[in-house]
């Protein structure tokens, strides 16, 4: 058995000790290796999709990349802590130190290769469904095929190679090798318990209470200013939370014997008080990715669904086509969209209207104002709500969420009609733009003579029928959708250009979002794992005093629970807030959206924390048997 | 061959804790000494010394006449694989390594050549009877085995000094006599020089000199003659004295 022989024995034969190491490495080449597959697929490289799109990917490519440098990184050293006794033993044989690096160094390089080639194997396996997502978001016509991604896998071996190369140096340079007897009791060694300070605990209060409140007081543009000052609070705050203020309850609860000494209670918090120091900087580390995460893949779902309510919601026709000035081309123009629908097959009715303009008192614009009948004639065709007016009564519409008490609307027009409106509607009934009033037949008949008369032509019918997407794009080469003459909108066709350009950011978010959610798993994982011999030994001292299946079953899962769910809660809590505040500012609702990115992201865990505890309570129980 | 010199240790914390006072003796070339004590009277932090796992206070450790507690880390190592052999209780065995690969791992680290290896592993092997679970890993074997295993990885870089932490501790008393046996076989044969620290008056029985320590002071020592069982009496006499309690004692081989 040479070195070489005995480093290499000593990864493959145990392969439990090093698998969590080993997975999350794969894992996180596995998600370099898709992304660079979607990026460097020949439609995309070939510059079809614009240059944004190219760098966005590019920027979001080497993000993951740094990513996972830094989780590499910290997985590592989790994992050497773990194994002090073993290295003790080997210095005890006569192991130098340069060798220790050496071995180190080795084993580095045999999981990083390993974990380089399956996280391409895998990548590949899930290739194709990644360029179906990919494509399905991106809302890429023709779409993605499955190509052989040469260059991916090249890019992806190369980088990875350099970072284990580098995290292995690293590694084996730091390694301080420390005073042998330090090293053989590793873990034997008391622990002191962590104190705490009321102050703090108190300050801890303060400070989400002042976060969370600024954030949720914040309106409109606010939420950009307070965007850094208030997570730098929330971020400190959730560090005193995890460092002080769960040691303050702790130690609170122990002092109480009524409760610590009752049944179970004692072996699980005097246990949590002294594992408090290791576990406050993992609660820390999860509960600030997993914020991140929430809130990165909450806003863009948000701001997503957003963008697709307010197209749509603004123009209900398949097409609309407003003349501006003197209208002359309206006609031949109309002619061009009832052709060019012919053509595609399109099924849509056609309706002109004529909408009028007024001269204003103290006012420069002319106001777009429409009688009551002819708004409902227009509205019943596109199978909205009508509106019923009292006499007198005027009202503005507009598709998007004003308020109109912040409007500066002229009340008077030129022939002394008052025209004030009383309320806003929000609707995309007149598809056109500026703040149309909409007023009573009776006093539409008042108004005298039109400054200005403009023709509206719009076409009814299935928005998302076949071939709108290629009419529309037909049309707007054929006639510039926004002239000084008309105005031309294929809601359709505005909406899938706009996700396009969306589904890219969502993209890159989401991948992002689920790098640092799944990592923020495996940083439990490991927080865990470091602690399963103490509990073997443990619970093999107190199963010897007589502590039943059930008992066992109850301390590991509070254990367990805890650790997982404490930090995803304080995140969650944290991305409902921000979730709310980005929905005031947008001035929607996000409330289905958030409950549904929070919701998954919770059932995950969950099932995460099922698998984990029954293989921890499965070893645990082996152990004492 | 070992010279210890006005060892002290203190452990330090918020209150300090002496664990050895200036203790002195020496060991002779090929010497078998055991060092007995009650519970928390310094053997094995006297024996973390010499093994060089921990460092003295004060005072000095020399074996063959060089300060141990004056080299550098890589010359520990070096020490340690050539000079220096070790036995636990709870015998340490990677379990990531067959029988055959534990034993010849301080060889491994040491760089030497792979046919010389595996010959000295199969001589130690034969002389310890443990030739047939050599392919086995360290799961698949008996305690009495892992410890003749651990005896192996201790003497086959044929070391000047072998030093043995409880070795019989974890054994039963079958397998005890048998370590121990094998022990003094190899001390008789090879002229190693042995130290070991052990409760065990049956253990220690099989010495040539015990030297017995309380409270981290040199209390005695006392000589084997020819007769082993008037030895192990004498021991039993020595503890007694000693710590007052007979309880202190492993009664169950008496």
């Amino acid at each position: 058995m040479t070195f070489r022989q005995f480093a290499y024995n000593n990864v493959v034969r145990n392969k439990r000790l090093y698998a969590a190491y080993f997975l999350s490495s794969m894992f996180t080449v596995m998600v370099f290796f898709t992304f660079a597959i979607f990026a460097y697929h020949p439609l995309l490289a070939d510059g079809q999709i614009n240059h944004n799109v190219q760098g966005g990917m590019s920027t979001a490519k080497w993000m993951i990349y740094a990513f996972s440098f830094f989780f590499v990184l910290y997985s590592m050293s989790s994992f050497l802590k773990t194994r002090k006794k073993e290295f003790g033993l080997l210095m005890m044989q006569g192991m130098s130190p340069g060798q220790l690096r050496q071995m180190v160094f080795l084993e580095n390089i045999i999981i990083g290769f390993a974990a380089t080639l399956g996280g391409i194997v895998l990548g590949l396996v899930f290739a194709k469904a990644i360029l179906l997502a990919g494509e399905h978001i991106l809302v890429i016509e023709g779409g993605l095929n499955f190509y052989f991604p040469a260059r991916a896998i090249g890019i992806t071996c190369f980088s990875f190679f350099i970072l284990f190369l580098l995290i292995s140096l690293f590694i084996s340079s730091v390694l301080r090798s420390g005073k042998l007897i330090d090293l053989i009791k590793g873990s034997q060694k008391a622990r002191s318990e962590p104190r705490a300070s009321m102050l703090l605990s108190l300050l801890v209060l303060v400070l989400i209470g002042t976060g969370y409140t600024l954030s949720l007081l914040a309106r409109g543009g606010d939420a950009f200013i307070l965007l850094l000052p208030v997570s730098i609070i929330v971020t400190i705050g959730s560090y005193l939370l995890f460092t002080q203020l769960s040691v303050y309850i702790i130690r609170r609860l122990k002092s109480r014997e009524s409760f610590f000494w009752k049944r179970t209670n004692m072996l699980l918090l005097s246990d949590l008080s002294y594992r408090m120091k290791d576990n406050a900087r993992t609660f820390f580390l999860v509960c600030i990715v997993s914020t991140v995460s929430f809130c990165a893949i909450g806003s863009l779902y948000g701001l997503q669904s957003v963008v697709s309510k307010n197209v749509a919601l603004s123009n209900p026709y398949v097409i609309s086509y407003l003349a501006k000035g003197s209208g002359a081309d309206a006609q031949r123009h109309a002619e061009v969209i009832d052709q060019t629908f012919r053509k595609h097959g399109i099924q849509a009715t056609r309706i002109d209207e004529v909408l009028t303009e007024y001269n204003m008192k103290d006012d420069a614009f002319t106001q777009m104002i429409v009688s009551e009948s002819m708004f409902n004639r227009l509205a019943a065709r596109v199978d909205q709500p009508p509106i019923q007016l009292a006499a007198g009564e005027t009202v503005a519409v507009t598709p998007f969420q004003l308020q109109l008490d912040r409007l500066d609307v002229p009340s008077t027009t030129a022939s002394g009609v008052h025209v004030r409106p009383d309320r806003l509607i929000q609707t995309g009934v007149l598809a056109v733009e500026g703040i149309p009033f909409v007023v009573p037949d009776e006093m539409y008949a008042r108004l005298g003579k039109p400054a200005a008369q403009r023709s509206l032509h719009v076409w009814t019918g299935d928005q998302e029928q076949q071939g709108v997407l290629a009419a529309g794009k037909e049309i707007y080469t054929e006639l510039d959708p926004s002239t000084e003459s008309h105005r031309i909108a294929v809601p359709a066709y505005d909406v899938n250009q706009e996700l396009g350009s969306y589904g890219m950011i969502l993209f890159i978010g989401l991948f992002i979002g689920i790098v640092f959610f799944v990592s923020a798993g495996s940083f439990l994982y490991f927080r865990l794992y470091s602690d399963l011999d103490e509990d073997k030994q443990k619970f093999r001292s107190i199963a010897k005093l007589g502590l039943t299946i059930p008992e066992l079953n109850r301390v590991l899962n509070r254990q367990i629970v805890l650790l997982f769910f404490a930090p995803i809660i304080v995140a969650m809590l944290h991305g409902a807030v921000a979730l709310t505040t980005l929905a005031n500012m947008f001035q929607t609702s996000l409330l289905r959206e958030s409950l549904i990115v929070l919701g998954i992201f919770f059932l995950i865990q969950l099932v995460y924390f099922l698998i984990v505890r029954f293989f921890y309570i499965k070893q645990v129980r082996a152990a004492i048997r | 061959m070992l010279n210890v010199n006005q060892i002290s240790k203190t452990y330090a914390g918020k209150i300090a804790y002496k664990a050895l006072t200036d203790i002195q003796f020496t060991i002779e070339d090929g010497e078998f000494v055991g060092i007995m004590g009650p519970s928390g009277s310094g053997k094995t932090t006297l024996l973390n010394l010499i093994a060089t796992i921990d460092e003295p206070t004060s005072g000095q450790i020399l074996i063959n006449g060089e300060n141990i507690n004056r080299m550098k880390k890589n010359e520990l190592a070096r020490f340690r694989r050539r000079e220096l052999g070790f036995i636990f209780q709870d015998f340490n065995l990677l379990h990531t390594l067959t029988v055959q690969e534990n034993i010849v791992l301080p060889l491994t680290l040491d760089g030497s050549k792979v046919s010389e290896m595996k010959q000295k592993a199969a001589a130690i092997a034969d002389k310890l009877g443990i030739t047939s679970i050599m392919n086995k890993r360290t799961y698949e074997i008996s305690g009495g085995q892992a410890q003749r295993t651990a005896i192996a990885r201790a003497m086959i870089h044929s070391p000047k000094m072998l030093l043995a932490d409880e070795p019989t501790g974890n054994l039963d008393s079958k397998s005890a006599r048998d370590v121990m046996e094998m022990l003094e076989n190899i001390n008789r044969e090879q002229q190693t020089t042995m130290m070991l620290v052990t409760h065990d008056p049956v253990a220690a029985s099989y010495c040539s000199r015990v030297i017995f320590i309380r409270d981290g002071h040199l209390y005695s020592e006392i000589h084997r003659g020819d007769n082993r069982q008037a030895f192990f009496q004498k021991i039993i006499d020595t503890l007694s004295l000693l710590g007052g309690h007979t309880n202190d004692i492993s009664s169950i081989r008496l």
